[in-house]
C-alpha cells in the first residue's frame, strides 16, 4: 500500500502538539496544560479540551450559584460580565421566536434550570394551564438534538454493553511495557531493549509470551507479528485504513485512543523530543511506535470482541449517539423555556410547531455552551472588578516618599507579596522590588557536591552558560565529595539490595534494625531528626566555604565583564533603581523546603526552573560587587556608588527563614547594617508565617507569631505532610508597576508583583523584558492551577494519598495505570478558578505595541487566556482590553475596608481580598 | 501484672473500636481534632503496654502464661473457649503491632488531614489492631480465626479506601477472594482437629498428636494450616493479589503489605511449628513453597518500575525466606527477621514519595551516565537468555494465566456456565443489532 510520509509527518505533528507537555517530576515546571489550544478563544478551547480530556473545564455550576447566594457575585458583576461576554459572536437564530434581546436571553438563561433532557430529575409543574398548552403544542412530535455526536471508537460500546473496563483489562499490558521501557533506574534490572526501540521490544515480548496469551491479546500478538518488520508510521496508516476510519477523523480518533494513556503518551513525546529532560538517560523511543502499539491494541480489542459476539464492527464504529426527545420531554422543554424566559401562555398559543422544535434544539445547545460560561465570567468579573477598584483608589492617596535605608529585591512570586508588605510595615524605609527570580542569569549550575547540571533559568530559555560551585578549601572539598560519593553508593546499594533475595536477607536484617530509630524520629520529632542529621554532616564539613565561578573561561563557561554589566544593568533597569542606590541592596532568591514530597519542584522558584534561587542571587551579587563591572556600568551611565554593597540572600517560602551568603567580603559597618535589616526581616517573616497559617486548618486561627513560625517549620520537615505550603493557590493577579501603585494594599497573596518604572524606559525595551519574563510564567502557573482545580481527576493527578512513583519519571495512582499529569488535589484545594489579570502601569501605546509584537502574548491576550488592564500614568486613565477593543474604566468610588496594619487583616482574610492599610 | 497488661492490650483497642463504631452508627460527628487527639494518647498508651509486656515476658521466657477465660458457646460436644497464650512470640508481635500502628497513626494525622475518610481509616486501623492482638495471643484455632478475619476484612476495606473508583474496588475484590479461599484452610484445620483430636489448642495439639494412634490423616491439619497461611503471606500460588493491593493511602499499604498483615503467614506457621515439626514432608513443603515464592518474586520484582508494586514483590521474597527459615527450624531467627523486615518495609513505603529526589540528588546518579545497576548472577548467562528471563519476569511468569487455566480446568461446571453466558451474550447482541438496524 502506498503511504505518503509527508502526510504522516503532519498527522504526527498535529498529535504531538495536543499531548500533555509535562516534564519528568524532577524538573516539573508549571505549564498551561492547554497550550496547544491557545490560538482559540478561551471558552472555545475549553469546549474542545473537555471532549479530548473527557473533563469538566469549569467549576460545577452549583459552586458559582453558591457564590451568588453568598454575595460573592453581585448583580453588577453579572450585567458587566454580560456586557463583555463574547457570546455575542455566536449565532442564536431562535431569538426572533422568543422575541427577546440577546442580553436578556443570556441573563434569563443564567437563572434558568433547564433539565428537560435529563430523565432522572422529577420536574416541577406548578402552572397547570401552561403545561396543558405545552402538551397540546408538542403532541406526537419528536426531536433529535443537533448536538448529538458521531462516535468512532468502539470502546464505549464494549464498556457499556459488555462489562469490559479498559482501564482494568486492556491498558495494564501497555502500561507495564511502557513503564518498564522508560524506566530510569527505579527497577533493579534495566530493560535490556532500551537501545533497540520500543517497537522491537514489543514484537519480541509478544513473540516470547505468545503461547500464554488469550483473548484479545492473542489477536494483538498476531497483528504485531505481522507488522513487526514494517515502519510504525506505515502500520498506523494501514491500520486506520483497514479500520475504515474516514481520513478527516484520523487525528481525533488517534488522539482519543492516546488520551486513555495521556500521561505515558505525553512522556514518550517529551523524551523523544527533549531527551535531555530524562532523569538519567532517555531510551530510544519514538511517539510513532507508541501510537502504533496502542492503535493495534484498540483494533485487536475490536476484532476480538466483534468476532466473539458476532457483531458487525462497522455498525459500531461511526455510530451516532443520538439524543431523541419524545413528546413529554418536548412539552417539558417548552414549559421550562417559557418559564425561564418569563413568557406566558399567550406566547405559547401563537407558536408554530416547527418553531417549537427549532427553539428547543437551539435553547438546548445554547444552554449547553453559555450557561456555565456566563456564570464563570460573572465570578471572575467580581474579583477583577474589586481589584481594579482597589488599585484605582490607592492611586488617589500616595504616602510621602522616604529615603530608602536598604533596597530589597524579591522574586515576582505571588507568595512574596505578603512578605514584602510585612517588611514595609515593619520598617517603611526598606524599599522592596519585584524582579524575575533568576536575576537575568541564564545558567546551568552544578553544586560542588555533584556534577549534575541544573537549569537555573525559566523553562522557556535555553541556558547559555555553565556555572559551577567549588569549595574554597579544595582539599576539604574533595574529601567531602568523596564522602558524598560513598554515601550515594551506599544509598543506592541499600535501595537495590534490600529488594533482592539473598543479599536482601542481610540488608533487611541490618537496615531493618537500623531503620526503627530514624523512622521513629522522623515521624514523631522531625525537628530533632533534622538536627541530628545536620550535626552528623557538620562533623565532616564545619562551615565549608564555597565560591561560584562566573568568570568567563570559554564560550560555554561563565560571563565576561561586558555581559555581567548587561545582566546587572537589566535588573536595575527593571526595578527602576537608577542613581538612587541606597547603601545596601539585598537580593532574595526563593525556594521551598519540604520532605517526602514528589512535587517539590512545583513549590520552588518558577523562574529558576523550580529550583531554589540561591545560586542566581549569589552570582548576581558577585557580579554587581565586582569593581570592573561597576566601572563598565559607569561608562554606560549607571553609577553604583562605592558605598553600596550588594548582598545575596534566600527566602524559604515554606519555613519563612531568610539566610545570607558570601558575607566574608563585606565590610564590618555593612555587616552591622545587615544585622539591623535582618532583624526587621525576621520580624516580617514571623508576621508572614502568622498570615500564612490562616490558610491552614490544622492550626488555630488565633495563635502567636512564635507558634505560627514553629508550625510552618514543622510542616516543611514532616514526611507525612501532603501540604507543606499552598504554593501559588489563589493566584489571580499580576501587577507590573512601580511599588507605589500597590503599596499599602493588602492583596491576600494573590498577586504577582513586577517592578517597572515607566519613566526610565522611554523606548519600551525594559517593559518588554519585564512582561516577557514574567507574564507568560504567571499565566502558565495560573492555568496549571485552574485546570488541576476544575477537574482534578482528568487534568490533575488526583489525591496525593495513593500516589505511586513510577520509573523515576512521574506518579500513578495505586498499583497500575496511567502516568498522572498536573497537580495533586491537596495542592489546589483552596484555589479559585480565576484567569490571570495583568495590570500594567505604562503608556497605553507602549503596551499595545509590545503585545502586538510578541506572538504568544498576542495570542493569550486576544483569545482571553488572560485579561489586561493598563493604567496610563500620563493621562491617569485606566483601560481594559477585551474583544479587540480597549474600554476606559471608571472609578466607581466603592470604598474598601481600611485597616491599621496587616495584623488586623487576619480576621478579615477569608471575607475580603483587598484591604487598605493606613497606619 | 502480665495478665493485666495482656488484658489491657485487648480491651483498649476493643473499647476504642466500640466508641468510634457507635459514634458513627449514632451519627455523632467526631471532629478531626478530637479524633487525632484521642488516637495520639491511645497509641502512646498501647506502645507503653506493649513494651512493658514484652520486657516482662522476655524476662520470664521461655516459660509462658496460659490463660482461659471460660467458654462462650456450647453446642453439643463442641465448646468455644477463650484460651490465650502469652509467650515471647505473641508479645513480640503485639509490641511490633503497637510500634508500627503507633507510627502509622501519627503519620496519618497529617497525611490524612482534611480527608473525608480519616474517620473510617482510623476506625479500620483500630479494628486491625484488635485483630492482630487477638491473633498474637490466641491459643486455639477457633479464636485465632476471629482475629484473622478482622485483619482480612480491614485489609480489604482499606484497599478499597477510594471506593468511588473502579480499580481499587476490583483489586480489593481480588484480595478478598484470595483471602477467603485460604481462610477455608483454617476452618478445615479446626474442623479436622476437633474431629480427630477434640481440641484446637496450639499447646495441647503436639502432645495429643504423640498420643494419637490414628496416624495418617492428622497430617491434613498441617496441610490446611499451611494452605491457610498462603494468602496472607502472598506465597505462591496465592501471590498475584498482593502487588495489586497498593490502592489505598500509602500508610495503609505500609502497615498491611509491608508489615503486619503480610507477616501473619509466617506467624501462624511459627505458632504451629511444634505440630508441623512432626511431619518432615510438611517442612519440606514449606521450604519449597517459600523458596519458589522467593525466587519468583525476586525475579518479577526486579523488572517492576513503580515504588509500591516493587516493594510488594520484595516483601513476598523476604517472607518466602522466612518460610525457609521456619522449615529449617530457625523459628527464633525467623521472628527476628520478621521484626526487622516489617520495620524496614514500613519505612520504605512511607518514604516512597521521596525516591525521585533521592535519586536526583545522589551524586553517583549522573545524567548521561546510567546508574550502576548490578545485574547480579544473571550476568553470566548469554544475553539472549537474559532477555528471555526479563520478558517472562515482566509478565510475572504468567501466574495469572496458569491460575485461570487451573480454575477453568478444575471447575467444569463453571466452564459450562461460562459457555452459556457467552452464548447468551451473542444472542443478546444479535437482538441489539437488529434493533439498531430498525432505527
Amino acid at each position: 500500500m502506498m503511504t505518503s510520509p509527508l502526510d504522516f509527518q503532519t498527522l504526527l505533528a498535529d498529535i504531538r502538539s495536543r499531548l500533555p507537555l509535562q516534564n519528568p517530576l524532577h524538573s516539573f515546571v508549571h505549564n498551561n496544560i492547554l497550550q496547544a489550544f491557545e490560538h482559540l478563544d478561551f471558552h472555545e478551547a475549553l469546549k474542545k479540551a473537555s471532549v479530548l480530556y473527557r473533563a469538566n473545564t469549569y467549576w460545577p455550576v452549583e459552586r458559582y450559584k453558591q457564590a451568588y447566594a453568598n454575595k460573592n457575585i453581585s448583580e453588577v458583576d453579572i450585567t458587566q460580565a454580560l456586557q463583555h461576554y463574547d457570546g455575542y459572536d455566536h449565532e442564536l437564530s431562535f431569538l426572533p421566536i422568543l422575541g427577546i434581546e440577546r442580553k436578556d436571553f443570556f441573563y434569563r438563561l443564567m437563572f434558568s434550570e433547564l433539565n428537560f433532557n435529563d430523565d432522572e430529575v422529577q420536574p416541577e409543574l406548578d402552572d397547570e394551564r401552561l403545561w396543558m398548552y405545552c402538551r397540546e403544542k408538542t403532541k406526537n412530535e419528536s426531536l433529535v438534538l443537533s448536538r448529538s455526536p458521531v462516535i468512532w471508537r468502539a470502546k464505549e460500546y464494549w464498556e457499556k454493553h459488555h462489562n469490559i473496563i479498559f482501564n482494568l483489562s486492556i491498558h495494564p499490558l501497555m502500561t507495564r511495557l511502557i513503564s518498564s521501557y522508560l524506566d530510569q533506574g527505579q527497577s533493579f534490572w534495566s530493560n535490556p531493549f532500551t537501545q533497540e526501540g520500543f517497537w522491537k521490544f514489543l514484537a519480541y515480548d509478544l513473540e516470547q509470551t505468545g503461547s500464554f496469551l488469550s483473548g484479545w491479546q492473542k489477536v494483538f500478538a498476531q497483528k504485531v507479528k505481522a507488522a513487526a518488520e514494517s515502519n510504525p508510521g506505515d502500520v498506523i496508516l494501514q491500520e486506520l485504513k483497514s479500520m475504515n476510519i474516514p481520513e478527516e477523523r484520523w487525528e481525533s480518533y488517534l488522539l482519543d485512543i492516546l488520551f486513555d494513556l495521556r500521561g505515558w503518551a505525553g512522556m514518550v513525546n517529551k523524551l523523544e523530543l527533549e531527551p535531555w529532560q530524562a532523569t538519567v538517560k532517555a531510551p530510544n523511543i519514538q511517539l510513532a511506535e507508541f501510537i502504533a502499539a496502542v492503535l493495534l491494541v484498540e483494533s485487536s480489542v475490536d476484532t476480538f470482541f466483534s468476532t466473539t459476539y458476532s457483531l458487525d464492527i462497522n455498525l459500531i464504529r461511526g455510530r451516532k449517539d443520538e439524543v431523541t426527545l419524545s413528546g413529554f420531554q418536548l412539552s417539558l422543554g417548552l414549559y421550562q423555556i417559557t418559564k425561564a424566559m418569563k413568557l406566558d401562555v399567550r406566547w405559547v398559543q401563537k407558536l408554530k410547531v416547527p418553531d417549537v422544535l427549532a427553539l428547543i434544539d437551539g435553547v438546548d445547545s445554547a444552554e449547553n455552551t453559555h450557561h456555565i460560561r456566563l456564570w464563570h465570567e460573572a465570578f471572575e468579573h467580581h474579583y477583577h472588578r474589586q481589584a481594579i477598584q482597589a488599585l484605582m483608589r490607592r492611586k488617589l492617596s500616595l504616602p510621602a516618599p522616604t529615603k530608602a535605608s536598604a533596597q530589597i529585591l524579591f522574586c515576582i512570586d505571588d507568595r512574596e507579596e505578603s512578605l514584602r508588605r510585612h517588611v514595609e510595615e515593619v520598617n517603611p524605609s526598606l524599599k522592596t522590588f519585584g524582579v524575575v527570580g533568576f536575576f537575568g542569569i541564564d545558567m546551568k549550575f552544578s553544586t560542588f557536591k555533584h556534577d549534575r547540571f541544573i537549569h537555573q533559568c525559566p523553562p522557556v530559555i535555553q541556558p547559555s552558560r555553565i556555572v559551577t560551585e567549588v569549595a574554597l578549601d579544595t582539599e576539604r572539598g574533595s574529601f567531602l565529595r568523596k564522602i558524598y560519593n560513598i554515601l550515594g553508593i551506599t544509598d543506592l546499594a541499600f535501595y537495590y539490595q534490600s529488594r533482592t533475595m539473598v543479599r536482601g536477607l542481610f540488608t533487611t536484617l541490618i537496615l531493618g534494625t537500623l531503620s526503627i530509630l530514624p523512622m521513629f524520629l522522623q515521624v514523631f520529632f522531625p525537628e530533632y531528626a533534622r538536627k541530628i542529621k545536620s550535626n552528623l554532616f557538620g562533623l565532616f564539613s564545619p562551615n565549608l566555604k564555597t565560591d561560584i565561578l562566573i568568570e568567563k573561561t570559554d564560550d560555554f563557561h561563565g560571563y565576561d565583564v561586558k555581559e555581567m554589566g548587561e545582566i546587572v544593568r537589566a535588573v536595575f533597569d527593571m526595578c527602576g533603581i537608577h542613581n538612587n542606590f541606597s547603601t545596601m541592596v539585598l537580593l532574595l532568591g526563593h525556594g521551598s523546603s519540604s520532605n517526602n514530597n514528589p512535587f517539590r519542584q512545583a513549590y520552588g522558584c518558577g523562574a529558576c526552573g523550580g529550583n531554589a534561587g540561591i545560586p542566581n542571587s549569589r552570582a548576581f551579587a558577585k557580579m554587581a560587587n565586582d569593581p570592573r563591572v561597576r566601572q563598565e556600568l559607569k561608562e554606560t551611565g549607571l553609577l553604583i556608588p562605592d558605598s553600596t554593597v550588594i548582598v545575596s540572600g534566600f527566602h524559604d517560602t515554606c519555613t519563612d527563614e531568610i539566610s545570607f551568603f558570601d558575607l566574608e567580603s563585606i565590610s564590618p559597618s555593612d555587616q552591622i547594617h545587615l544585622n539591623e535589616v535582618s532583624l526587621h526581616l525576621n520580624e516580617a517573616c514571623l508576621r508572614n508565617a502568622l498570615e500564612r497559617c490562616q490558610r491552614f486548618s490544622s492550626v488555630e486561627a488565633q495563635v502567636d507569631a512564635d507558634v505560627a513560625i514553629k508550625h510552618v517549620r514543622e510542616r516543611a520537615l514532616d514526611p507525612a505532610q501532603p501540604r507543606p505550603e499552598y504554593g501559588h493557590s489563589k493566584n489571580a493577579l499580576a501587577i507590573v508597576a512601580k511599588r507605589d501603585l500597590s503599596l499599602g494594599l493588602f492583596l491576600n497573596r494573590r498577586s504577582f508583583l513586577h517592578s517597572y518604572d515607566w519613566e526610565l524606559d522611554p523606548d519600551g525595551k525594559t517593559l518588554a523584558q519585564v512582561v516577557l519574563g514574567g507574564v507568560p510564567v504567571a499565566v502558565n502557573i495560573n492555568m496549571d492551577y485552574y485546570f488541576s482545580l476544575v477537574d482534578n481527576e482528568n487534568f490533575g493527578c488526583g489525591s496525593k494519598l495513593a500516589l505511586n512513583l513510577t520509573s523515576l519519571l512521574g506518579v500513578m495512582t495505586g498499583s497500575q495505570g496511567d502516568l498522572r499529569i498536573g497537580l495533586a488535589r491537596q495542592m489546589v484545594e483552596i484555589h479559585e478558578p480565576i484567569r490571570n489579570m495583568t495590570i500594567i502601569e505604562a503608556p497605553l501605546e507602549r503596551v499595545q505595541k509590545l503585545f502586538e509584537s510578541h506572538a504568544r502574548l498576542r495570542n493569550i491576550l486576544h483569545q482571553h487566556w488572560m485579561r489586561l488592564v493598563v493604567c496610563d500614568p500620563q493621562t491617569g486613565k485606566w483601560y481594559q482590553y477585551g474583544h479587540l477593543e480597549w474600554t476606559e474604566l471608571h472609578n466607581e468610588g466603592r470604598p474598601i475596608p481600611i485597616i491599621k496594619n496587616s495584623n488586623e487583616a487576619l480576621a478579615l482574610i477569608h471575607s475580603s481580598d483587598f484591604l487598605e492599610i493606613k497606619a | 501484672m502480665i495478665q493485666t497488661l495482656f488484658l489491657a492490650s485487648l480491651v483498649a483497642p476493643f473499647s476504642l473500636m466500640l466508641i468510634l463504631g457507635f459514634s458513627f452508627l449514632l451519627r455523632i460527628p467526631v471532629q478531626e481534632r478530637w479524633l487525632s487527639f484521642m488516637v495520639k494518647y491511645f497509641s502512646l498508651g498501647m506502645v507503653g503496654i506493649g513494651a512493658t509486656l514484652w520486657v516482662l515476658v522476655w524476662m520470664k521466657s521461655p516459660s509462658e502464661l496460659l490463660l482461659n477465660y471460660g467458654h462462650w458457646i456450647e453446642v453439643g460436644e463442641y465448646i468455644f473457649e477463650l484460651p490465650f497464650i502469652v509467650d515471647l512470640l505473641g508479645a513480640t508481635y503485639s509490641f511490633l503491632t503497637a510500634c508500627l500502628i503507633g507510627i502509622i497513626f501519627k503519620f496519618s494525622r497529617n497525611y490524612l488531614h482534611r480527608e473525608e475518610g480519616y474517620f473510617r481509616f482510623t476506625f479500620l486501623l483500630t479494628v486491625l489492631w484488635l485483630g492482630l492482638n487477638i491473633v498474637s495471643f490466641a491459643r486455639s484455632l477457633d479464636l485465632l480465626f476471629v482475629g484473622w478475619e478482622l485483619t482480612g476484612t480491614t485489609s480489604v476495606l482499606l484497599i478499597s479506601y477510594f471506593y468511588t473508583q473502579v480499580q481499587p474496588v476490583r483489586h480489593a475484590l481480588k484480595a478478598i477472594v484470595s483471602y477467603r479461599i485460604c481462610d477455608t484452610g483454617i476452618l478445615a484445620a479446626a474442623a479436622w482437629s476437633h474431629h480427630y483430636l477434640r481440641s484446637t489448642d496450639f499447646v495441647a495439639l503436639p502432645e495429643l498428636l504423640e498420643h494419637d494412634q490414628g496416624g495418617g490423616s492428622l497430617i491434613f491439619i498441617g496441610i490446611f494450616v499451611i494452605f491457610a497461611s498462603l494468602a496472607k503471606a502472598g506465597q505462591l500460588p496465592m501471590s498475584s493479589w498482593l502487588p495489586t493491593a497498593m490502592e489505598g493511602p500509602t500508610p495503609s499499604s505500609a502497615v498491611f503489605y509491608g508489615a503486619l498483615s503480610v507477616h501473619l503467614g509466617p506467624f501462624l506457621l511459627i505458632r504451629f511449628h511444634d505440630y508441623i515439626d512432626n511431619f518432615p514432608s510438611l517442612l519440606i513443603a514449606i521450604g519449597v513453597i517459600g523458596g519458589l515464592s522467593a525466587l519468583w518474586a525476586t525475579l518479577v520484582g526486579r523488572t517492576r518500575s513503580d515504588a509500591k508494586t516493587m516493594l510488594g514483590f520484595a516483601t513476598i521474597t523476604q517472607v518466602g525466606i522466612m518460610w525457609i527459615e521456619i522449615a529449617l527450624g530457625f523459628t527464633n531467627f525467623a521472628m527476628f527477621h520478621m521484626v526487622a523486615h516489617a520495620s524496614l518495609r514500613t519505612w520504605q513505603f512511607l518514604r516512597s514519595s521521596s525516591l525521585i529526589h533521592d535519586f536526583f540528588e545522589n551524586p553517583t546518579v549522573k545524567q548521561d551516565v546510567s546508574i550502576r545497576r548490578d545485574l547480579s548472577f544473571l550476568r553470566i548467562l548469554p544475553v539472549r537468555v537474559q532477555k528471555k528471563i526479563y520478558i517472562h519476569a515482566l509478565h510475572s511468569f504468567h501466574l495469572d494465566y496458569f491460575t485461570s487455566r487451573f480454575i477453568r480446568g478444575v471447575s467444569f461446571p463453571m466452564r459450562v456456565l461460562f459457555e452459556i453466558e457467552k452464548k447468551m451474550m451473542v444472542w443478546d447482541n444479535r437482538l441489539l443489532v437488529s434493533l439498531f438496524r430498525k432505527k
